[in-house]
């Protein structure tokens, strides 16, 4: 009795599951197929005659390879820097007593709730007078620090027995001693997972490159899928699902290989106190 | 009142196997105590009961009707959590009725229960204040209350004591047989401390490694352990098991013998039991100052202080043993003689470590001191 | 220990900086320009007062976006808090096996550009030739241009950032259920209390806490990822029908360049998230369970 309730549930999981996964199957099998075969066999996951010719045509259109190169350039900086500024600061958030440390503590956290178009002007502005636009610099400038990181990175160290740290202390050990050799190897999972996301969402970034890139070669990705779009579906659709997979592909790969990781420090992550 | 019967009951997690081949009768309205080291196997027993657990293998039976796909809500039984699981979000009042709630109890009735319960318990005047702000006994004495005024048949307890501190455990004793005694329901207690099982307890269930050892009173698992598991859980310090001989109406110990009461020789041979394992408890062992004829003697090696009396633990050759006895007359290195009272040795079989019964005289009313 | 303080400030000061260029400096230059008109371009901002503020007030558009993003935030607050959360639970209590490769599955699309979501949605719900509509064709069923339809557009487009933002909700409350102990659920079964009450009596109030951050998160943070379907899919139309708070900002400063008006209406925005997240601190707080 409590086993066919069990099974019930597991259908409904599974069918909520299917409309979430079964676009991303649909993508890459349609980025394998000629566009005649796409639209008269829509819902075939495997291609009848599997051809590159759509990637072949991107590459062909566009400056993909500079596109991507430049995806990951911003990704990588960004991924660096967040995560050296969020593991500092995180340190000395957990492990320093000074002056208004949870005033300064909140304020940073709470710049998470700060909606993006209240500092995009200005923002826009400062990067144009730097002489950043259409430039990935001006992409990567201001992902340098994160807040979501500092807070991720703090819940880990938190875990940490305050009596390790002491210990190190009493050997004489500097902090940013303790910080490499002791603490960051402890919280290596929730570190490793913290930067995962910072590289994911950062190549995944839209809203900022699109206001700082104008010129096709200095795109991202996301701002090359976004050429492919028209609201009828357009005729090119085959070769949009091959940006599309282009796109997403590493993010997928690198979540597939981290998820362990990366689903633990997210369940750690619920918010207690 | 209920009585729960176990039936070839075995549990499995994946490969690992927890309970082998339960097979156990619950008395309604008695108090059994499910007594086990952790891991034993004892609370996966008392879960299944709950129907928190599935049963891998066998039958689950509630007076007379299978149970083991009955949901836990419908077996009409009550349960006291080792951490006390209550509603943290809660008040103590509304923590204790809220099961009644949702069986949609009148309004009256409810408030008896709870009164009933809190009087009871002596809860007065915490009704309205949180678990949080409640202290260890008092969260227990409301995991306790909650439990009770379902007035279910079946009360089960997990470790109810043993995140209290020794004094208010001995309180907590009296107060949960008291409980009994008021409603009468079927207890199956689970604890993993034997003074408790002994205290509480109408029989004792001792489980290990997923396996029933024994099941009887208090007095007969401690005065007639089945087997030499029993014999060295309970009890403290251990019963002294070591491997003896027996061999022309004496008892030998490595080399070492003493001469046997004609009861046991008797016993002994007419079983044709030769190689053994003996079972005595250290109270039953006496330090001679004088005898030196008839007795074993063995080298001290460690004290330990009880306050009243102490534990001597004895070289002989090469077994350890422990006896209780006076400071005074050991001290470590000190070649000592003692004697072992002739009625209390127990006898496990040197292969399946059962007992192997005891001779006649064992059911004399009142022993004598037949010293060997 | 002043030495400590010093040290302490110097691991903070890199993220520091970067806020202070890039957070709360422009923040405050945000609310500056809103006292302005100006073009971004004109070498002179002339001082209005509060005349943008007044202008929004008056703009029938105002109202019409602030309609869109209340119906975003109902919508988003019934995919992306509402149904997580009974999935969390389903899965912590009642399911139990799968439960790692559930959470793992579910948490895969929020890895993948919103671009690339908004582009795959596109298609399947296209009206003529995507899979939708031929499945709905079968039953004799037309799919309306819901792209041109008002009402639809918002629905279509919650959905497009649900299939993002589910699975990262998902997984935090989750965790925040986790922090129930398993005995307070058996202790509940125990007492046969049905599934909702155990879910609306007990774990509800027991994670109140990670449930009111993924409340506020999926009001906040939901109507910013809503910009990108937005942005890709409509531009806000048909007739403004699917704009909402923070596009309209991106369309009056980059688009139309009124730069003051859109600063003014940027700091409305947030004034209004600020207003919302008081009151539903205040009207939650009596409730929340903190655990220790």
């Amino acid at each position: 009795m409590r086993i066919d309730r069990e099974a019930q549930w597991h259908i409904l999981l599974g069918g909520a599951l299917l409309l979430s996964l079964l676009p991303i199957a649909f993508a890459i099998a349609n980025s394998f197929k000629e566009l005649s075969e796409a639209y008269n066999n829509v819902f075939s996951l495997i291609p009848e005659h599997p051809t590159i010719g759509n990637y072949l045509l991107v590459f062909s259109r566009l400056p993909l390879g500079q596109i991507t190169a430049n995806t990951f350039m911003v990704a990588l900086a960004a991924t660096v820097f967040k995560t050296v500024t969020s593991a500092l600061a995180a340190y000395a958030f957990v492990y320093f007593d000074f002056r208004g440390k949870n005033v300064l503590y909140f304020i940073l956290i709470s710049t998470i709730f700060i909606p993006f178009t209240v500092t995009m002007i200005p923002n826009y502005l400062t990067i144009s007078q730097l002489g950043f636009r259409n430039n990935i610099i001006g992409v990567i400038l201001p992902q340098l620090s994160d807040a979501t990181g500092i807070f991720l990175i703090r819940q880990a160290m938190r875990t940490i027995p305050r009596s390790l740290i002491e210990a190190a202390r009493i050997e004489q050990a500097g902090h940013l001693k303790i910080l490499a050799s002791i603490v960051l190897p402890l919280i290596r999972p929730a570190v490793v997972s913290t930067g995962i996301m910072f590289f994911i969402n950062s190549w995944n970034e839209y809203v900022w490159p699109v206001l700082i890139l104008k010129d096709k070669v200095n795109y991202t990705l996301p701002l090359a899928l976004q050429l492919f779009i028209s609201s009828e579906g357009g005729t090119d659709f085959t070769i949009a699902m091959a940006v599309s997979v282009i796109t997403m592909i590493i993010p997928l790969v690198l979540y597939l290989i981290f998820q362990r990781y990366i689903i633990s420090t997210f369940t750690s992550s619920g918010v207690k106190g | 009142m209920k009585e729960i019967v176990f039936e070839n009951v075995s549990k499995a997690y994946g490969k690992t196997t927890v309970i082998e081949h339960l097979n156990l009768t619950i008395r309604p309205g008695e108090r059994l105590i499910l007594l086990g080291a952790s891991g034993c196997g004892k609370s996966t027993t008392l879960r299944m009961i709950a129907g928190l657990e599935q049963i891998t293998a066998g039958n689950l039976y509630m007076n007379g009707q299978r149970i083991n796909d009955l949901a836990s809500g419908e077996r009409n039984v009550s349960m006291v959590f080792q951490n006390y699981a209550l509603y943290p979000h809660m008040t103590v009042a509304d923590n204790i009725v809220y099961g009644l709630k949702i069986q949609k109890l009148p309004k009256e009735e409810i408030g008896q229960r709870l009164q009933a319960a809190v009087d009871m318990l002596e809860l007065n005047g915490l009704e309205g204040r949180k678990p949080r702000d409640l202290s260890g006994g008092q969260r227990q004495r409301v995991a306790l209350a909650r439990a009770v005024v379902k007035r279910s048949d079946v009360l089960l307890l997990d470790e109810p004591l043993s995140n209290l501190d020794a004094q208010l455990r001995v309180h907590a004793r009296k107060e949960l047989v008291k409980i009994h005694q008021t409603y009468r329901q079927t207890f199956v207690y689970v604890t993993h401390d034997q003074v408790e099982a002994m205290t509480v307890g109408n029989r004792i269930a001792l489980l290990h490694e997923g396996q029933l050892q024994m099941l009887d009173t208090p007095a007969n698992v401690y005065n007639r352990p089945a087997n030499v598991f029993t014999a060295r859980f309970i009890g403290s310090p251990s019963t002294n098991i070591l491997a003896a001989h027996y061999a022309d109406r004496a008892l030998h110990i490595g080399r070492q013998a003493v001469r046997l009461p004609e009861f046991w020789s008797a016993f002994l041979g007419q079983k044709g039991c030769r190689d053994f394992y003996l079972g005595i408890r250290p109270e039953h062992i006496r330090l001679e100052r004088d005898r030196t004829d008839n007795v074993f003697s063995g080298t001290v090696k460690y004290i330990e202080e009880y306050g009243n009396r102490c534990g001597i633990y004895l070289d002989i050759e090469d077994n350890e043993l422990v006896a209780i006895g006076d400071k005074a007359d050991a001290w470590p290195g000190k070649r000592v003689s003692f004697a072992i009272d002739a009625a209390k040795l127990h006898v496990f079989d040197k292969q399946t470590k059962e007992n192997i019964g005891y001779p006649e005289v064992y059911n004399e009313p009142v022993y004598q001191y037949k010293s060997l | 220990m002043s030495g400590n303080a010093l040290l302490a400030y110097g691991f903070i000061l890199p993220s520091l900086l970067v806020f202070a260029v890039f957070m709360f400096y422009p923040l405050l230059y945000t609310v500056y320009l809103s006292f302005f008109e100006w073009n971004m371009i004109k070498p002179v901002k002339a001082f209005v007062g509060w005349g943008n503020y007044i202008a929004l007030l008056q703009d029938p558009l105002t109202y019409v976006v602030l309609k869109n993003t209340f119906a975003y935030i109902v919508i988003l607050l019934l995919l992306n808090c509402a149904a997580p959360y009974i999935l969390a639970f389903i899965l912590s209590f009642v399911i139990r096996r799968g439960r790692d490769f559930y959470k793992s599955a579910f948490f895969l699309p929020s890895v993948i550009s919103l671009v690339v979501g908004s582009i795959l949605y596109l298609w399947i719900l296209n009206p003529i030739s995507g899979p939708v509509a031929i499945i709905a064709k079968f039953f004799g069923i037309t799919i309306p241009v819901w792209s041109k339809t008002q009402g639809l557009v918002i629905g279509v487009l919650s959905i497009i950032t649900t299939w993002k933002v589910f699975g990262y909700n998902f997984i935090v409350l989750f965790g925040g259920i986790t922090g129930v102990p398993q005995e307070v659920i058996e202790a509940a079964k125990i007492d046969n209390v049905p599934l909702h009450r155990i879910f609306l009596d007990i774990v509800l109030p027991m994670s109140s806490a990670t449930g009111v951050y993924i409340f506020i998160m999926t009001i906040v943070q939901g109507l910013q990822y809503v910009f990108t379907p937005i942005k890709v899919v409509t531009q806000g139309g048909p007739d403004n029908a699917s704009s909402n708070a923070i596009y309209n900002v991106y369309q009056e400063g980059f688009t139309l360049y009124h730069t003051g008006y859109a600063s003014a209406f940027a700091i409305v925005t947030m004034v209004l998230f600020v207003v919302l997240l008081l009151a539903e601190f205040k009207y939650v707080e009596k409730g929340i369970y903190y655990e220790n």
